[in-house]
């Protein structure tokens, strides 16, 4: 699939696309949605001035942080689907290491909160690990189950031990210092501090998974895990490591959330971004090069559907259930392509 | 009666059969032979009805068919009786037996398995589970259950695997009294020559997808043998080396050893191993080789004794450890446990070689194409390997320093031409010094290839044969059970 030529990919691509416009209007009609200008507003809405871009490039941040982490236990065949409660314990965690800091503090302080969070996603990623490796639970369970966990612990400190003085409310703990805030790009709201990080791990993960025997091996653990043993690759210690470099990648999108976007802790701290990272790991077929296009995409429709209320009258979860069928088009299209490929084989 | 007419089945652009006619006639038994992927299996799975094929026709009795279901094949009285038994295994025998079956009560059902049994000289328990029936009796079931479906036409793909000589001799017995009294047509599907010898009435030979011969009695070796392989027949086959006369310091000592694998365990084992020897093991499936060499590999545990590698003591059996001190195990499903389908040659090499840095380039050259004649692009990847340039692979893939290496069944799925150049490259190993030990299901192969043969029953080491004594009578006889100091007496 990857050897077709860039023409043939794009015009699959297209016909997706196709696909997934003629299912919105399906959808979209009996709710009484213009089904045309529900998608313009969507995007109108998103890339229409520089501010609304800002807020595309802040989903975009933590949404491609956790999709490049969650490459690297895919290349070892795991599903880190509790990427969503790592992204939650590192905005906890980072929350932990500012709470001395309520004076504020300086670049240091973050850098420290930056580290916690890696830290702390890191650690909830080796649970689900440990689970995996020597309890034999699939990660998909005991990463699910961790996740509602992360969830819980949240709400418990913000309406417990962190819960601000006088009232406990959903809206979150004690805001930060300002100068905790991560440096704003211009006037938009996205850090570059966040783009640098994203940046950067993408980088990372290009650079671990092609260019390092680190990254042979563990494909080669993930291609057959019996062989790795008779090649001594030490399985179970690179399993655990490929699950925690990933918490790690999404510890530094809960602290992202946290420095750069809300300054607080919150319920929903994560934004639901881990299951989207899921969702943009699985249509990128875990490509890592179209990893920080489709993560525009999401942003683009995220921010996008916060004015389907204010100009249309609809919902805002109308977005996410376009999301839902453009996900599902591509791989309609995809298994089209895999049976006609087939077809033609087998004849 | 049934006909094949222009019989072609493509796999892509393989060519599993290749215009294939040929007569099958009641009464008579038939030996299909070839060498592994020649097509048996694909020919015999079209009469089956489990296979479609591309083109051409079935005639079965004047009807004229494209293709047959297994329904169909059923109606039309043909029955095959697969390599690996198609049974389940946690059911009991009376179930296994009716399914498939018209709706019975459990009383028809087993006063018609001992009619049958009786007819045919086998005795089953119908409540036992099938899972503690030994291979043969579980091929024999199958059997029972075939002709009680009406099955006339009964095809047998490589029954002899796995089963002791003896059983191999009440099977064949069965089988001409099908044919001779009751009629039935027999088609044995194999790759052992004395076995088509042995029963055929005719012999088809096969290879490359095309029907190269049909042969009648008397039979001429030498003309089967150069059908079946071509011009591969030619070569010879080295022969074991000598061993050094001076004993020296041995390879393996086992003092006491206690192996346990995850279904059984095996205590009290005590062998010596020299540098250079070859080791056969021999021993139904289960009886405890697989186990041996798992254990000293150090892929299974040793709870207890010790052995002593060139003099070194091992009292645990750490694998990465005895992989260091030179001790390599090369499993037989070698897809399935050896290599990664999807990485390509090169990486493999990259991973079997740690300790070598930057480019692998030349040494990739020297290791596979050079020594073994593996011609591939070094990025083709494991899946695409025919079975004999993956077994290529998985050797150039052990290191020259290897000390004791441990094989199971180092020829699975290869071609003669392959087998032989495995062999030659395994021996030319020993003669250097390595010490090899290997088991077969094909124990001709076991015997051809050992200085010793180490015989396995009842998950025990049985006995360890040598000299004279590596022989088919008495290797098979202590297969299945009978003593080695027994026979000793009744020979003398």
């Amino acid at each position: 699939m990857n050897r077709e030529s860039l023409l043939t990919q794009t015009g699959w691509l297209i016909l997706a696309l196709l696909l997934a416009l003629a299912l919105t209007v399906i959808v979209a009609l009996p709710t009484g949605a213009p089904p045309f200008e529900t998608i313009y507003v969507l995007f109108q809405g998103s890339l229409s001035s520089w501010s609304k871009v800002g807020r595309v490039l802040a989903g975009w941040v933590p949404l491609t942080l956790c999709s490049a982490g969650l490459l690297i236990p895919f290349t070892a065949r795991l599903w880190n689907i509790g990427v969503e409660g790592q992204v939650i314990m590192g905005a906890i965690f980072c929350t932990a290491a500012l709470r001395p800091f309520d004076d504020g503090g300086s670049a240091g302080v973050i850098a420290l909160a930056l580290a916690a969070s890696a830290a702390g996603g890191a650690f909830w990623a080796l649970l689900a690990g440990l689970l995996r490796v020597f309890g034999r639970v699939h990660e998909i369970f005991s990463g699910l189950g961790l996740n509602f966990v992360a969830l819980g612990v949240t709400l418990w400190l913000i309406f417990g031990p962190w819960k601000r003085p006088g009232v406990a409310s959903m809206s979150g703990t004690e805001p930060l210092d300002i100068s905790l805030w991560l440096p704003r790009l211009a006037n938009m709201s996205v850090s570059w501090v966040g783009l640098a990080l994203a940046v950067a791990a993408l980088a990372l993960v290009y650079i671990l998974l092609h260019r390092t025997k680190w990254g042979l091996k563990l494909r080669a653990v993930g291609e057959n895990p019996k062989a790795a043993t008779l090649f001594s690759l030490g399985p179970r210690r690179r399993l655990l490591q490929a699950f925690m470099f990933c918490g790690g990648l999404a510890g530094l999108a809960g602290a992202v959330q946290v420095l750069g976007v809300y300054h607080r802790l919150l319920p929903n701290i994560s934004s639901g971004y881990g299951y989207t990272a899921l969702l943009v790991s699985m249509m990128a077929s875990f490509r890592l090069s179209l990893v920080p296009f489709i993560c525009l995409f999401f942003a683009i429709l995220n921010v996008g559907s916060i004015q389907l209320p204010l100009q249309l009258g609809l919902d805002s979860s109308l977005s996410g259930v376009i999301q839902g069928i453009m996900v599902l088009s591509l791989f309609i299209v995809q298994g089209l392509r895999l049976w006609l490929k087939q077809r033609k084989e087998a004849d | 009666m049934i006909v094949l007419n222009d019989i072609h089945k493509h796999y892509g652009r393989v060519r599993a059969n290749d215009g294939i006619s040929l007569t099958l006639e009641p009464g008579r038994i038939y030996a299909l032979v070839g060498e592994n992927g020649a097509g048996k299996s694909t020919l015999m799975r079209i009469l089956a009805g489990h296979t479609r094929p591309t083109s051409g026709q079935l005639t079965l009795n004047g009807e004229t068919l494209s293709h047959l279901t297994p329904a169909l094949a059923r109606e039309k009285g043909v029955g095959m009786l697969y390599q690996d038994p198609l049974d389940f295994p946690a059911m009991p025998v009376w179930e296994n037996f009716q399914l498939g079956a018209p709706k019975r009560s459990k009383r028809e059902v087993v006063d018609i398995i001992g009619e049958l049994s009786y007819r045919l000289d086998a005795c089953f328990l119908p409540d036992e589970p099938v899972s503690s029936l030994t291979v043969g009796e579980r091929q024999l079931l199958e059997l029972l259950r075939l002709l009680d479906l009406g099955a006339t036409t009964l095809i047998l793909d490589e029954p002899t695997t796995g089963i002791t000589p003896e059983q191999k001799q009440d099977l064949f017995d069965l089988l001409m009294k099908l044919a001779r009294e009751e009629g039935h047509t027999i088609v044995l599907v194999t790759h052992k020559l004395s076995e088509a010898f042995e029963m055929a009435d005719s012999i088809f030979i096969m290879r490359q997808g095309a029907l190269v011969g049909t042969l009648t009695p008397p039979y001429d070796e030498k003309e089967l043998v150069s059908l079946m392989f071509g011009e591969a027949a030619d070569g010879e086959v080295e022969p074991l080396p000598e061993l050094p006369a001076d004993a020296g310091k041995p390879r393996l000592a086992m003092h006491d050893v206690l192996f346990a694998g995850p279904k059984y365990s095996m205590g009290g084992l005590n062998f010596t191993a020299r540098p250079g020897e070859c080791i056969g093991l021999a021993g139904l499936d289960g009886s405890g080789q697989e186990l041996f060499l798992r254990g000293l590999c150090g892929l299974d545990r040793m709870p207890g004794g010790s052995f002593d590698l060139d003099g070194v003591n091992h009292a645990s059996n750490n694998f990465a450890g005895l992989r260091k001190a030179g001790v390599q195990f090369v499993p037989a499903d070698r897809l399935a446990l050896a290599l990664f389908p999807g990485l390509n040659l090169m990486e493999h090499i990259t991973l079997a070689f740690p300790d070598r840095h930057g480019d692998l380039t030349e040494f990739y050259h020297s290791q596979c194409v050079d020594k073994f004649n593996l011609q591939a692009h070094p990025d083709t990847h494991a899946v695409e390997l025919s079975g004999g340039n993956q077994q290529r692979l998985l050797l150039s893939l052990i290191p020259d320093e290897t000390k004791l290496l441990l094989m199971e069944h180092p020829t699975r799925g290869l071609d003669a031409g392959s087998a032989r150049q495995v062999w030659n490259h395994l021996k030319r190993r020993c003669a250097e010094g390595a010490t090899l030990i290997f088991f077969s299901p094909d124990l001709e192969e076991v015997l051809e290839h050992s200085h010793r043969v180490i015989v396995f029953y009842d998950r025990a080491m049985a006995a360890v044969v040598e000299g004279e004594d590596i022989s088919m009578e008495v290797v098979g006889a202590l297969m299945a059970g009978k003593r080695y100091d027994e026979l000793k007496e009744a020979e003398a």
